[in-house]
Protein backbone atom coordinates (compact mmCIF):
# COMPACT_ATOMS: atom_id res chain seq x y z
CA UNK A 1 0.00 0.00 0.00
CA UNK A 2 1.34 3.10 -1.12
CA UNK A 3 1.72 5.12 2.35
CA UNK A 4 4.59 7.07 2.97
CA UNK A 5 3.24 8.37 6.26
CA UNK A 6 3.76 7.29 9.77
CA UNK A 7 0.98 5.28 11.18
CA UNK A 8 1.70 6.24 14.98
CA UNK A 9 0.68 9.85 14.82
CA UNK A 10 -1.96 11.72 13.07
CA UNK A 11 -2.14 11.64 9.34
CA UNK A 12 -3.69 14.91 8.63
CA UNK A 13 -1.01 16.85 10.55
CA UNK A 14 1.58 14.87 8.26
CA UNK A 15 -0.22 15.95 5.14
CA UNK A 16 0.18 19.66 6.01
CA UNK A 17 3.25 19.18 6.61
CA UNK A 18 3.82 17.56 2.93
CA UNK A 19 2.46 20.51 1.76
CA UNK A 20 3.95 23.17 3.68
CA UNK A 21 7.77 20.77 2.47
CA UNK A 22 6.58 21.35 -0.93
CA UNK A 23 6.13 25.00 -0.82
CA UNK A 24 9.84 25.27 1.14
CA UNK A 25 11.03 23.20 -2.45
CA UNK A 26 9.89 25.07 -4.90
CA UNK A 27 7.30 22.57 -6.05
CA UNK A 28 4.77 25.40 -5.32
CA UNK A 29 5.02 28.57 -5.97
CA UNK A 30 2.86 31.62 -4.26
CA UNK A 31 -0.21 31.67 -6.01
CA UNK A 32 0.41 28.36 -7.39
CA UNK A 33 -2.90 25.70 -7.55
CA UNK A 34 -1.80 22.66 -5.52
CA UNK A 35 -2.92 19.18 -5.30
CA UNK A 36 -6.67 18.55 -4.65
CA UNK A 37 -8.16 17.29 -2.00
CA UNK A 38 -9.00 14.41 -4.16
CA UNK A 39 -6.34 13.74 -5.91
CA UNK A 40 -4.22 13.70 -2.61
CA UNK A 41 -7.17 11.07 -1.62
CA UNK A 42 -6.27 8.83 -4.81
CA UNK A 43 -2.88 8.95 -4.99
CA UNK A 44 -2.31 8.05 -1.22
CA UNK A 45 -5.32 6.36 -0.27
CA UNK A 46 -6.19 8.32 2.05
CA UNK A 47 -10.14 9.10 2.98
CA UNK A 48 -11.29 12.39 1.88
CA UNK A 49 -11.93 13.95 5.36
CA UNK A 50 -8.38 13.42 6.44
CA UNK A 51 -6.89 15.18 3.47
CA UNK A 52 -9.76 18.45 4.35
CA UNK A 53 -8.35 18.30 7.96
CA UNK A 54 -4.83 18.66 6.93
CA UNK A 55 -5.35 20.98 4.47
CA UNK A 56 -7.75 23.40 7.06
CA UNK A 57 -4.92 23.40 9.41
CA UNK A 58 -3.14 25.05 6.74
CA UNK A 59 -5.89 27.71 5.49
CA UNK A 60 -6.11 28.57 9.33
CA UNK A 61 -2.51 29.92 9.12
CA UNK A 62 -3.19 31.74 5.94
CA UNK A 63 -0.66 29.31 4.46
CA UNK A 64 -3.32 28.34 1.62
CA UNK A 65 -6.27 29.74 0.59
CA UNK A 66 -9.71 28.50 -1.22
CA UNK A 67 -10.43 30.00 -4.63
CA UNK A 68 -14.32 29.43 -4.86
CA UNK A 69 -15.17 26.08 -7.19
CA UNK A 70 -10.94 26.25 -8.31
CA UNK A 71 -9.14 24.67 -5.32
CA UNK A 72 -6.78 25.73 -3.21
CA UNK A 73 -3.93 27.78 -3.56
CA UNK A 74 -0.60 28.86 -2.05
CA UNK A 75 -0.87 32.35 -0.39
CA UNK A 76 1.61 34.88 -0.53
CA UNK A 77 3.85 34.97 1.94
CA UNK A 78 3.18 31.25 2.90
CA UNK A 79 6.84 30.76 2.74
CA UNK A 80 7.74 33.29 5.04
CA UNK A 81 5.31 31.42 7.51
CA UNK A 82 6.58 28.71 7.36
CA UNK A 83 9.58 29.06 7.79
CA UNK A 84 9.16 31.48 10.68
CA UNK A 85 7.32 28.31 12.26
CA UNK A 86 10.06 25.90 11.37
CA UNK A 87 12.67 28.19 13.10
CA UNK A 88 10.97 27.99 16.19
CA UNK A 89 10.37 24.41 16.04
CA UNK A 90 13.97 23.82 14.98
CA UNK A 91 15.04 25.79 18.37
CA UNK A 92 12.88 23.61 20.50
CA UNK A 93 12.92 20.08 18.54
CA UNK A 94 16.28 20.32 17.64
CA UNK A 95 18.38 22.86 19.68
CA UNK A 96 17.21 21.54 23.16
CA UNK A 97 17.54 18.11 22.44
CA UNK A 98 20.72 18.46 21.42
CA UNK A 99 22.13 20.43 24.46
CA UNK A 100 20.04 17.61 26.67
CA UNK A 101 21.55 14.67 24.87
CA UNK A 102 25.31 16.14 25.22
CA UNK A 103 24.91 16.93 28.73
CA UNK A 104 24.08 13.18 29.16
CA UNK A 105 27.38 12.41 27.55
CA UNK A 106 28.93 15.20 29.48
CA UNK A 107 29.85 17.07 26.54
CA UNK A 108 29.73 20.77 26.96
CA UNK A 109 28.44 23.61 24.94
CA UNK A 110 31.67 24.42 24.06
CA UNK A 111 32.32 21.22 23.01
CA UNK A 112 28.90 20.99 20.46
CA UNK A 113 30.07 24.34 19.26
CA UNK A 114 33.42 23.30 18.13
CA UNK A 115 31.75 20.14 16.56
CA UNK A 116 29.44 22.07 14.46
CA UNK A 117 32.21 24.05 13.23
CA UNK A 118 34.55 21.41 12.23
CA UNK A 119 31.35 19.68 10.30
CA UNK A 120 30.95 22.86 8.78
CA UNK A 121 34.52 23.20 7.42
CA UNK A 122 34.84 19.56 6.05
CA UNK A 123 31.48 20.15 4.20
CA UNK A 124 33.26 23.02 2.78
CA UNK A 125 36.07 21.48 1.89
CA UNK B 1 -26.92 14.90 10.49
CA UNK B 2 -29.85 12.17 9.48
CA UNK B 3 -28.66 8.80 10.42
CA UNK B 4 -28.05 6.05 8.58
CA UNK B 5 -27.88 3.44 11.08
CA UNK B 6 -29.15 3.49 14.20
CA UNK B 7 -29.21 0.23 16.69
CA UNK B 8 -30.24 0.41 20.40
CA UNK B 9 -29.11 -2.58 22.79
CA UNK B 10 -29.37 -5.18 20.30
CA UNK B 11 -28.80 -8.67 21.46
CA UNK B 12 -28.66 -12.26 19.79
CA UNK B 13 -28.17 -15.42 21.51
CA UNK B 14 -27.14 -18.46 19.84
CA UNK B 15 -27.87 -21.14 22.60
CA UNK B 16 -25.84 -19.63 26.04
CA UNK B 17 -23.34 -17.83 23.88
CA UNK B 18 -24.26 -14.01 23.60
CA UNK B 19 -22.98 -13.67 20.04
CA UNK B 20 -24.38 -9.91 20.13
CA UNK B 21 -24.57 -8.45 23.67
CA UNK B 22 -27.06 -5.00 23.82
CA UNK B 23 -25.16 -3.39 20.91
CA UNK B 24 -25.27 -0.03 20.54
CA UNK B 25 -24.53 2.18 17.15
CA UNK B 26 -24.55 5.22 15.62
CA UNK B 27 -23.38 5.71 11.65
CA UNK B 28 -23.91 8.73 9.90
CA UNK B 29 -24.32 10.27 6.20
CA UNK B 30 -20.89 10.37 3.95
CA UNK B 31 -18.50 8.75 6.36
CA UNK B 32 -16.69 5.34 6.08
CA UNK B 33 -16.30 3.29 9.18
CA UNK B 34 -14.23 0.64 10.03
CA UNK B 35 -16.23 -2.61 12.20
CA UNK B 36 -12.79 -4.65 13.53
CA UNK B 37 -12.50 -7.21 15.55
CA UNK B 38 -10.82 -11.07 15.28
CA UNK B 39 -13.14 -13.68 13.71
CA UNK B 40 -15.63 -15.02 16.19
CA UNK B 41 -16.33 -11.46 17.84
CA UNK B 42 -19.45 -10.99 16.65
CA UNK B 43 -19.30 -9.02 13.18
CA UNK B 44 -20.80 -11.24 10.92
CA UNK B 45 -23.83 -12.22 13.09
CA UNK B 46 -23.75 -8.13 13.60
CA UNK B 47 -24.08 -7.63 10.22
CA UNK B 48 -26.51 -10.27 9.30
CA UNK B 49 -28.84 -8.56 11.94
CA UNK B 50 -28.74 -4.89 10.38
CA UNK B 51 -29.71 -6.22 6.49
CA UNK B 52 -32.45 -8.18 8.16
CA UNK B 53 -30.83 -11.71 7.62
CA UNK B 54 -31.04 -12.62 10.97
CA UNK B 55 -33.60 -11.30 14.04
CA UNK B 56 -32.52 -9.82 16.91
CA UNK B 57 -33.53 -11.32 20.36
CA UNK B 58 -33.96 -7.87 21.47
CA UNK B 59 -33.19 -3.91 20.64
CA UNK B 60 -34.07 -2.19 17.80
CA UNK B 61 -32.54 -1.75 13.96
CA UNK B 62 -33.34 1.41 12.24
CA UNK B 63 -32.07 2.12 8.90
CA UNK B 64 -32.44 5.36 7.09
CA UNK B 65 -35.08 6.16 9.91
CA UNK B 66 -37.18 3.19 9.16
CA UNK B 67 -37.58 0.74 12.51
CA UNK B 68 -36.84 -2.38 10.80
CA UNK B 69 -39.97 -5.50 11.17
CA UNK B 70 -39.25 -9.64 11.42
CA UNK B 71 -38.87 -10.64 7.79
CA UNK B 72 -38.04 -6.61 6.50
CA UNK B 73 -34.60 -5.91 4.22
CA UNK B 74 -33.69 -2.57 4.45
CA UNK B 75 -34.04 -0.67 1.64
CA UNK B 76 -31.21 1.60 -0.10
CA UNK B 77 -28.62 -0.78 1.38
CA UNK B 78 -26.13 -3.22 -0.08
CA UNK B 79 -24.60 -5.85 1.93
CA UNK B 80 -22.22 -7.86 0.12
CA UNK B 81 -20.99 -11.10 2.43
CA UNK B 82 -17.70 -12.21 3.31
CA UNK B 83 -19.10 -15.92 1.17
CA UNK B 84 -21.56 -15.08 -1.58
CA UNK B 85 -24.65 -16.77 -2.39
CA UNK B 86 -24.50 -16.39 -6.53
CA UNK B 87 -25.88 -18.84 -8.80
CA UNK B 88 -23.23 -21.57 -9.56
CA UNK B 89 -24.70 -21.63 -13.13
CA UNK B 90 -24.73 -17.82 -13.72
CA UNK B 91 -22.59 -15.83 -15.67
CA UNK B 92 -20.75 -12.38 -14.15
CA UNK B 93 -22.76 -10.43 -16.54
CA UNK B 94 -26.45 -11.98 -15.23
CA UNK B 95 -24.90 -12.00 -11.82
CA UNK B 96 -24.78 -7.90 -12.23
CA UNK B 97 -27.60 -7.71 -13.80
CA UNK B 98 -29.52 -9.12 -10.99
CA UNK B 99 -27.89 -6.93 -8.61
CA UNK B 100 -28.77 -3.41 -10.94
CA UNK B 101 -32.46 -4.44 -10.58
CA UNK B 102 -32.13 -4.91 -6.82
CA UNK B 103 -29.66 -1.23 -6.08
CA UNK B 104 -31.91 1.76 -7.62
CA UNK B 105 -28.18 3.95 -7.46
CA UNK B 106 -26.58 1.16 -9.61
CA UNK B 107 -24.30 2.77 -12.23
CA UNK B 108 -23.94 0.29 -14.82
CA UNK B 109 -20.96 2.38 -16.74
CA UNK B 110 -19.00 2.11 -13.51
CA UNK B 111 -19.59 -1.45 -13.10
CA UNK B 112 -18.40 -2.24 -16.62
CA UNK B 113 -15.20 -0.17 -16.09
CA UNK B 114 -14.95 -1.92 -12.89
CA UNK B 115 -14.85 -5.24 -14.73
CA UNK B 116 -11.93 -3.92 -16.74
CA UNK B 117 -10.03 -3.00 -13.21
CA UNK B 118 -10.69 -6.20 -11.42
CA UNK B 119 -10.17 -8.42 -14.39
CA UNK B 120 -13.48 -10.00 -14.50
CA UNK B 121 -14.63 -11.57 -17.73
CA UNK B 122 -18.39 -10.77 -18.11
CA UNK B 123 -18.63 -14.39 -19.83
CA UNK B 124 -17.53 -16.68 -17.26
CA UNK B 125 -19.42 -18.87 -15.02
CA UNK B 126 -19.47 -18.02 -11.50
CA UNK B 127 -18.36 -21.70 -10.78
CA UNK B 128 -15.52 -21.05 -12.86
CA UNK B 129 -14.19 -18.42 -10.37
CA UNK B 130 -11.58 -18.58 -7.92
CA UNK B 131 -12.17 -17.58 -4.76
CA UNK B 132 -10.57 -14.11 -5.28
CA UNK B 133 -12.69 -13.46 -8.37
CA UNK B 134 -15.80 -14.32 -6.43
CA UNK B 135 -14.65 -11.77 -3.98
CA UNK B 136 -14.16 -9.28 -6.54
CA UNK B 137 -18.03 -9.59 -8.28
CA UNK B 138 -18.80 -9.52 -4.41
CA UNK B 139 -16.90 -6.45 -4.36
CA UNK B 140 -17.57 -4.79 -7.63
CA UNK B 141 -21.35 -5.11 -6.72
CA UNK B 142 -20.88 -3.15 -3.67
CA UNK B 143 -19.04 -0.42 -5.39
CA UNK B 144 -21.26 -0.24 -8.66
CA UNK B 145 -24.60 -0.69 -6.28
CA UNK B 146 -23.80 3.05 -5.05
CA UNK B 147 -26.30 2.21 -1.80
CA UNK B 148 -26.42 5.79 0.59
CA UNK B 149 -25.44 2.31 2.87
CA UNK B 150 -23.00 0.16 1.62
CA UNK B 151 -21.83 -3.15 4.20
CA UNK B 152 -18.58 -5.03 2.92
CA UNK B 153 -18.02 -8.35 4.99
CA UNK B 154 -14.11 -9.48 5.10
CA UNK B 155 -14.02 -7.80 2.04
CA UNK B 156 -10.31 -8.79 0.74
CA UNK B 157 -9.88 -11.80 2.50
CA UNK B 158 -8.62 -14.46 -0.26
CA UNK B 159 -7.10 -11.59 -2.57
CA UNK B 160 -4.07 -11.38 -3.99
CA UNK B 161 -2.06 -7.85 -2.79
CA UNK B 162 -2.56 -6.39 -6.39
CA UNK B 163 -6.35 -6.92 -5.93
CA UNK B 164 -6.78 -5.45 -2.71
CA UNK B 165 -5.20 -2.61 -4.02
CA UNK B 166 -7.40 -1.85 -6.54
CA UNK B 167 -10.13 -2.24 -4.54
CA UNK B 168 -9.26 0.52 -2.09
CA UNK B 169 -7.96 2.64 -4.60
CA UNK B 170 -11.62 2.14 -6.28
CA UNK B 171 -13.47 2.19 -3.31
CA UNK B 172 -11.94 5.43 -1.98
CA UNK B 173 -12.34 7.06 -5.51
CA UNK B 174 -15.69 6.74 -6.05
CA UNK B 175 -16.64 7.94 -2.17
CA UNK B 176 -14.81 10.96 -3.29
CA UNK B 177 -16.90 11.59 -5.90
CA UNK B 178 -20.16 10.11 -4.95
CA UNK B 179 -20.13 9.82 -0.64
CA UNK B 180 -22.06 7.73 0.90
CA UNK B 181 -21.76 5.91 4.29
CA UNK B 182 -19.67 2.61 3.88
CA UNK B 183 -18.85 -0.13 6.67
CA UNK B 184 -15.91 -2.41 5.99
CA UNK B 185 -15.81 -5.12 8.87
CA UNK B 186 -12.40 -6.63 8.80
CA UNK B 187 -9.50 -7.79 11.17
CA UNK B 188 -6.91 -6.20 8.60
CA UNK B 189 -6.21 -3.46 10.73
CA UNK B 190 -3.78 -1.63 8.71
CA UNK B 191 -5.08 -2.28 5.55
CA UNK B 192 -7.85 -0.12 6.25
CA UNK B 193 -6.32 2.36 8.94
CA UNK B 194 -6.58 5.08 6.37
CA UNK B 195 -9.10 4.21 3.98
CA UNK B 196 -11.72 4.74 7.25
CA UNK B 197 -12.59 8.30 9.53
CA UNK B 198 -13.91 6.19 12.15
CA UNK B 199 -13.56 2.80 13.91
CA UNK B 200 -16.09 0.49 15.62
CA UNK B 201 -13.91 -2.27 17.48
CA UNK B 202 -16.03 -5.63 18.59
CA UNK B 203 -15.04 -8.23 20.69
CA UNK B 204 -16.78 -11.01 22.76
CA UNK B 205 -20.42 -9.03 20.66
CA UNK B 206 -19.53 -5.71 22.19
CA UNK B 207 -18.12 -2.79 20.91
CA UNK B 208 -14.72 -2.04 23.00
CA UNK B 209 -14.12 1.46 21.47
CA UNK B 210 -15.99 4.24 18.89
CA UNK B 211 -13.66 6.70 17.84
CA UNK B 212 -11.74 8.38 15.10
CA UNK B 213 -8.85 6.63 13.48
CA UNK B 214 -6.88 9.93 13.51
CA UNK B 215 -8.00 10.65 17.10
CA UNK B 216 -6.24 7.12 18.54
CA UNK B 217 -3.09 8.37 16.89
CA UNK B 218 -3.21 11.56 19.06
CA UNK B 219 -3.88 9.58 22.20
CA UNK B 220 -2.43 5.99 22.12
CA UNK B 221 0.98 6.67 23.34
CA UNK B 222 4.04 4.08 24.78
CA UNK B 223 5.74 5.43 27.52
CA UNK B 224 8.92 3.49 28.66
CA UNK B 225 12.00 4.08 31.51
CA UNK B 226 12.25 3.50 35.07
CA UNK B 227 9.58 1.82 36.95
CA UNK B 228 9.56 4.58 39.75
CA UNK B 229 9.06 7.47 37.50
CA UNK B 230 6.71 5.24 35.08
CA UNK B 231 4.63 4.22 37.85
CA UNK B 232 3.99 7.92 38.71
CA UNK B 233 3.41 9.21 35.12
CA UNK B 234 0.85 6.46 35.04
CA UNK B 235 -1.13 7.61 38.21
CA UNK B 236 -4.61 8.58 36.95
CA UNK B 237 -3.90 7.51 33.17
CA UNK B 238 -6.22 5.18 31.11
CA UNK B 239 -3.51 2.18 30.95
CA UNK B 240 -4.25 -0.26 27.75
CA UNK B 241 -0.68 -2.38 28.61
CA UNK B 242 2.10 -3.03 30.55
CA UNK B 243 5.32 -4.30 30.84
CA UNK B 244 8.09 -4.85 33.26
CA UNK B 245 12.04 -5.62 32.99
CA UNK B 246 14.14 -5.47 35.59
CA UNK B 247 13.21 -2.34 37.12
CA UNK B 248 12.55 -0.50 33.35
CA UNK B 249 9.09 -0.87 32.11
CA UNK B 250 7.07 0.42 29.19
CA UNK B 251 3.32 0.89 29.32
CA UNK B 252 0.46 1.87 26.40
CA UNK B 253 -1.52 4.90 27.61
CA UNK B 254 -4.54 6.23 25.86
CA UNK B 255 -5.57 9.71 26.61
CA UNK B 256 -4.16 12.99 25.58
CA UNK B 257 -0.93 14.42 26.54
CA UNK B 258 -0.30 18.05 27.50
CA UNK B 259 3.16 19.87 26.97
CA UNK B 260 2.90 19.58 30.59
CA UNK B 261 2.45 15.89 30.32
CA UNK B 262 5.51 15.91 27.89
CA UNK B 263 7.47 18.00 29.77
CA UNK B 264 7.12 15.70 32.86
CA UNK B 265 7.88 12.80 31.31
CA UNK B 266 11.30 13.92 30.27
CA UNK B 267 12.14 15.04 33.53
CA UNK B 268 11.63 11.98 34.81
CA UNK B 269 13.75 10.17 31.73
CA UNK B 270 10.57 8.87 30.27
CA UNK B 271 10.37 8.29 26.61
CA UNK B 272 6.86 8.76 24.84
CA UNK B 273 6.42 7.39 21.51
CA UNK B 274 3.42 6.66 19.03
CA UNK B 275 1.65 3.55 19.10
CA UNK B 276 1.12 1.68 15.83
CA UNK B 277 -2.33 0.64 15.69
CA UNK B 278 -2.66 -2.53 14.97
CA UNK B 279 -0.37 -3.11 18.33
CA UNK B 280 -2.87 -0.82 19.97
CA UNK B 281 -6.27 -2.62 19.09
CA UNK B 282 -4.11 -5.87 20.14
CA UNK B 283 -3.61 -4.28 23.19
CA UNK B 284 -7.02 -2.82 23.84
CA UNK B 285 -8.85 -6.39 22.90
CA UNK B 286 -6.58 -8.41 25.49
CA UNK B 287 -6.96 -5.94 27.96
CA UNK B 288 -10.87 -6.58 26.86
CA UNK B 289 -10.30 -9.82 27.66
CA UNK B 290 -9.03 -10.11 30.88
CA UNK B 291 -11.55 -7.90 32.29
CA UNK B 292 -14.22 -10.96 31.78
Amino acid sequence: MPIPFDESRPIFQQIAERIEDDILNGTYAEEDQIISTTQFSRIFQINPATIVKGFGLLVNEDIIYKKRGLGMYVAVGAKEKIMAKRRERFYSDLVVKLLEEAEKLGMTTEDVIQMIQREKEEQRK
Amino acid sequence: MSSVLEVRQVSKAYGRTDAVDSLNMDLAEHTIYGLLGRNGAGKTTFLNMITGGIFPDGGEIAVHGNLLKKGDVPTQTCYIREKNFYPNNARVRDVLQMAAAFHPDWDAKFASKLLGTFKLNPRKKMRQLSRGMESMVGNLIGLASRAPLTIFDEPVLGLDVLMRERFYRMLIEDYAEHPRTILLSTHLIDEIATVVEQVFIMESGSILMHEEVEQIRDRAHMISGLGAGLDHFLQGRRVIHGERYGNAGMAVVYGELTEHDHREAASQGLTIEGVPLQKFFAYLIEEGQTDE
